[in-house]
């Protein structure tokens, strides 16, 4: 009976629970993606070339868990803001603690179950066609990954279905030794935290010192070496913390005061953020710093993404380089946005390849200057020297040696004769295109059949081919599982943190009903009271928002060693900033809906 | 309708329920009138249909027949906006669980009416403390709602109701929650803001002590006008021996 009653609480806010359960499955799929990606042996293997990215994947699994944990946290509160009035009054009707506890349990527990099936299934779905797509948009390869994994789908099925046991111990716990009275009337008591200056200033203080500490160890994360990273989570956690205790109060409380205040509802805004912010600065402190570290990993995934074909157009002269071209090949090469080319005639003989003067006089060897000098990576300077000039020091040219490969992966040394000389000079006879293409990414795919057709038909022992396009190719594979990480964590990070926010605000709502009621009854315009809510939620949601974007301006300091110079990562970071901030809103606008949906009083119909 | 009634109400039905469900009539054509500075007592037992004739008249609730006219505005016949205006400008009301705000200090709580007006913030202070002096809680605006008694509560509430001068002051059961000192202090405040600021006031209960500070009450039974008696030049005890007596026989 009991049972049957409580299954009726749940389908009069199916809506709640709902969002709830979305929320949770979606953190279930985020994990399950995650835990695909890291936990499968031959994809880590196949990608990881720089030791650096297993490590990162590491530290982003241990990262992912700490926020699932405090993400089912919040949302197991906000499961139980929901619930217990309903259970105070079972209780009242004589139903024992005993009977509550278990029902309780078992909402928890097959909730969270049903969460978890639903978010696994949909995790594979997910892993299966938007990671595809993702690499594909991205042009990365990654192989062996595939969507279904079973020890990953172990691992999220044992990590959520742990979290929820002990979520649903905890409010069982939490609901038989509440008292009955309290559980029914749970409105809570807004206590009126209080203002002292002086240990205010100490706290700004501190925490001031506290975060600079923390974004010097990003900063110094060269000579820090590993250690740079929980020192900075402390201390930056640490700093922010006791900033908002001691900064945000003051505020609210000195705006009170102001003309400003005693407009409207600005009062009854402020009075609601007074303790709102107090009780929330724990909540608040975390958020910025999911905030931060989404938003860093997008920034320096889509940092690598912007920076490699700048980088890689920046290397050498030509984009590719094609030997004894074939009217295909010529083919593919006139449907490039050409910027420069050039044909040689080579003949190598021994470890000598010879060039034909009279070839290089008329098109001469493209030369650039290094990055460095050209002082923008966006637009590097290539030049052309003299004949005789070239003939001292341009043969001594990276580029120019790569035109000519030897089995042994070295270097035929280049000569260059007279045309007379070169007639009658003996060995193997080929020519080499040389091809700068204006834009490397936008030329890609036509790139990357001349490349292929290239491999085959010279197949070195490695398979090499020279230009900026192989390099690109190269960094690509190297820097692509950081990238995707970036990606990945960071929109995996936004979810969760802004469910987080979002729970933790939608649990304050049973509380604001009964105020908005009171206002509603003397007399309060509904438009008033939307704004009102409008602006407390967006007040609450840009706190963090701001400390999160401080936290990433310093703690991009932390790559610039693996982006190093002439790559940086605050290289256009205001687009990606634009767009997860766009992200950002969309959850602030749902929250608020459904804020909307449970504080607001209805009005009066026949 | 002359000038001087404040509350005209003709012919108030209220019908709760669908029509095609069980339907159940809780007010079946009430008709009376308030006058300019009256003190009108409504009185009733639990399920007479006293709150939902003060929710029509607040216009918390809509009434299914009848007219409701306060101070000019025939309520039954706004919307949206002008019924949150209406609430804000033209009644004060009083509840038996205070309805403060306790986020804010007795002080906002007061001011909020002004606030929603848009009244200047020296006019609103002035304001704020006329009526704290009349009231006697000058002492008190810079405490939150937990800090206080519930007398100080009720004083802080009644406060807020009448700062923006309403053209009516209702009271549900204001005296409720109240200990009979308090009670006591409430009513004569109450009585005193009638008589000095000739505002009319309409108080419902159910407890004939209060009911006797009142010049006129209406008895209500089963959604209708039972009977209706006067103070006339009687002193309160007198009046409230009154009362008792009427209660004896209303309930018969």
């Amino acid at each position: 009976m009991l049972g049957k009653l409580a299954l009726a609480g749940i389908k009069n806010r199916r809506r709640d629970y709902l969002v709830l359960l979305a929320g949770l499955t979606m953190s279930a799929a985020i994990f399950y993606m995650f835990a695909n990606l890291a936990t499968n042996r031959a994809f880590l293997k196949a990608n990881a070339v720089i030791n650096q990215a297993s490590l990162i994947f590491g530290f982003g699994a241990v990262l992912l868990i700490l926020i699932t944990i405090v993400y089912i946290m919040y949302a197991n509160s906000f499961l139980l803001s929901m619930r217990q009035h309903d259970y105070g009054l079972f209780m009242m009707l004589g139903a024992t603690r005993k009977r509550i506890g278990e029902l309780v349990f078992l909402e928890t527990l097959i909730l969270g179950a049903i969460a978890t099936a639903i978010g696994i299934v949909l995790g594979l779905l997910m892993s299966q066609f938007l990671v595809g797509l993702l690499l594909d948009m991205l042009g990365l390869h990654l192989a062996h990954l595939s969507a279904f994994y079973l020890p990953a789908i172990i691992a999220t099925a044992v990590l959520y279905v742990g979290l929820f046991i002990l979520a649903s111990l905890f409010n069982m716990v939490r609901l038989t030794r509440t008292t009955v009275l309290k559980l029914l009337h749970t409105d809570e008591q807004a206590n009126q935290p209080k203002i002292h200056p002086f240990r205010q200033m100490v706290a700004a203080v501190l925490g001031v010192a506290f975060l600079g500490i923390g974004y010097w160890a990003l900063a110094a994360i060269k000579t820090l070496q590993v250690a740079a990273i929980p020192l900075a989570l402390v201390t930056i956690t640490i700093g922010t913390y006791l900033l908002f205790r001691a900064t945000l109060l003051v505020i609210i409380q000195g705006l009170r005061r102001t003309k400003w205040a005693k407009r409207h509802l600005n009062g009854f805004l402020l009075g609601q953020l007074n303790f709102r912010v107090y009780n929330y600065t724990r909540m608040l402190t975390i958020v910025s710093l999911l905030f931060a570290m989404a938003l860093g990993a997008i920034t320096v995934g889509s940092g690598y993404h912007r920076q490699l074909p700048l980088m890689a157009n920046s290397i050498g002269t030509y984009t590719v380089a094609i030997h004894d071209k074939n009217t295909q090949e010529q083919a593919l090469i006139d449907q490039l946005n050409v910027k420069h080319q050039a044909t040689y005639t080579q003949k190598r003989q021994g470890k000598v390849v010879y060039y034909n003067a009279a070839e290089l006089q008329q098109q001469p060897f493209e030369l650039s200057k290094s990055a460095q000098l050209a002082k923008s990576l966006k637009h590097p300077k290539f030049y052309t020297e003299s004949l005789t000039k070239f003939k001292k020091s341009g043969v001594q040219n990276f580029d120019f040696q790569s035109l000519a490969v030897r089995k042994d992966m070295g270097f035929y040394t280049p000569k260059i004769l007279s045309a007379k000389q070169f007639a009658k000079q003996s060995g193997t006879t080929m020519t080499v295109t040389t091809v700068r293409v204006k834009d490397l990414v936008q030329d890609q795919k036509v790139l990357k059949r001349l490349n292929r057709m290239e491999v085959k038909r010279f197949a070195l022992p490695e398979q090499i081919t020279v230009g900026n396009y192989q390099s690109y190719e190269m960094m690509s594979g190297i820097f692509g599982g950081l990238e995707f990480m970036g990606y990945f964590l960071g929109i995996a990070f936004l979810a969760m943190l802004a469910s987080c926010l979002m729970f933790k605000i939608l649990s304050g709502a049973p509380g604001d009903k009964q105020r908005y009621r009171m206002l509603y009854k003397i007399g309060v315009r509904q438009s008033l009271m939307r704004r009102g809510i409008a602006k407390e939620i967006g007040i609450l949601f840009l706190i963090p928002g701001i400390m999160g974007v401080i936290d990433v301006l310093f703690g991009l300091q932390m790559f610039k060693p693996i982006m190093a110079s002439p790559m940086s990562p605050y290289l256009g970071i205001g687009s990606i900033f634009a767009i997860f901030i766009g992200l950002y809103a969309i959850y602030y606008a749902i929250t608020l809906t459904l804020y909307w949906r449970i504080v607001l009083p209805k009005a009066p119909t026949n | 309708m002359t000038t001087n009634t404040v509350v005209n109400v003709h012919n108030l039905e209220k019908t709760y329920g669908k029509a095609n469900e069980r339907q159940y009539k809780a007010l079946k054509g009430l008709d009376f009138t308030v006058e300019a500075g009256e003190f009108v007592g409504i009185m009733g037992a639990s399920g007479s249909g006293k709150t939902t004739l003060l929710n029509m008249l607040s216009t918390l609730d809509v009434p299914t027949k009848g007219d409701v006219v306060v101070n000019g505005h025939d309520v039954t016949k706004m919307r949206g906006n002008q019924l949150a205006d209406f609430r804000a400008q033209e009644v004060g009301f009083i509840f038996q669980d205070f309805n403060l705000l306790e986020s804010l200090t007795a002080e906002e709580n007061i001011g909020l009416p002004l606030a929603l007006k848009g009244t200047p913030s020296r006019v609103m202070d002035q304001a704020i403390h006329e009526v704290a002096e009349t009231l006697s809680i000058a002492d008190l605006l810079q405490k939150y709602p937990s800090e206080l008694s519930g007398g100080q509560k009720q004083r802080v509430a009644a406060a807020r109701a009448i700062v923006h001068r309403p053209s009516i002051l209702m009271g549900d059961e204001p005296t409720g929650a109240l200990d009979s000192t308090s009670a006591r202090e409430l009513l004569d405040l109450l009585t005193t803001i009638n008589q000095k600021q000739h505002m009319s006031v309409l108080l419902v209960t159910h407890d004939p002590f209060s009911a006797s500070f009142c010049q006129r009450i209406l008895f209500i039974k089963d959604g209708q006008i039972g009977s209706e008696i006067k103070r006339g030049e009687q002193d309160r005890s007198a009046f409230y021996q009154q009362i008792l007596n009427e209660l004896g026989t209303f309930n018969e």
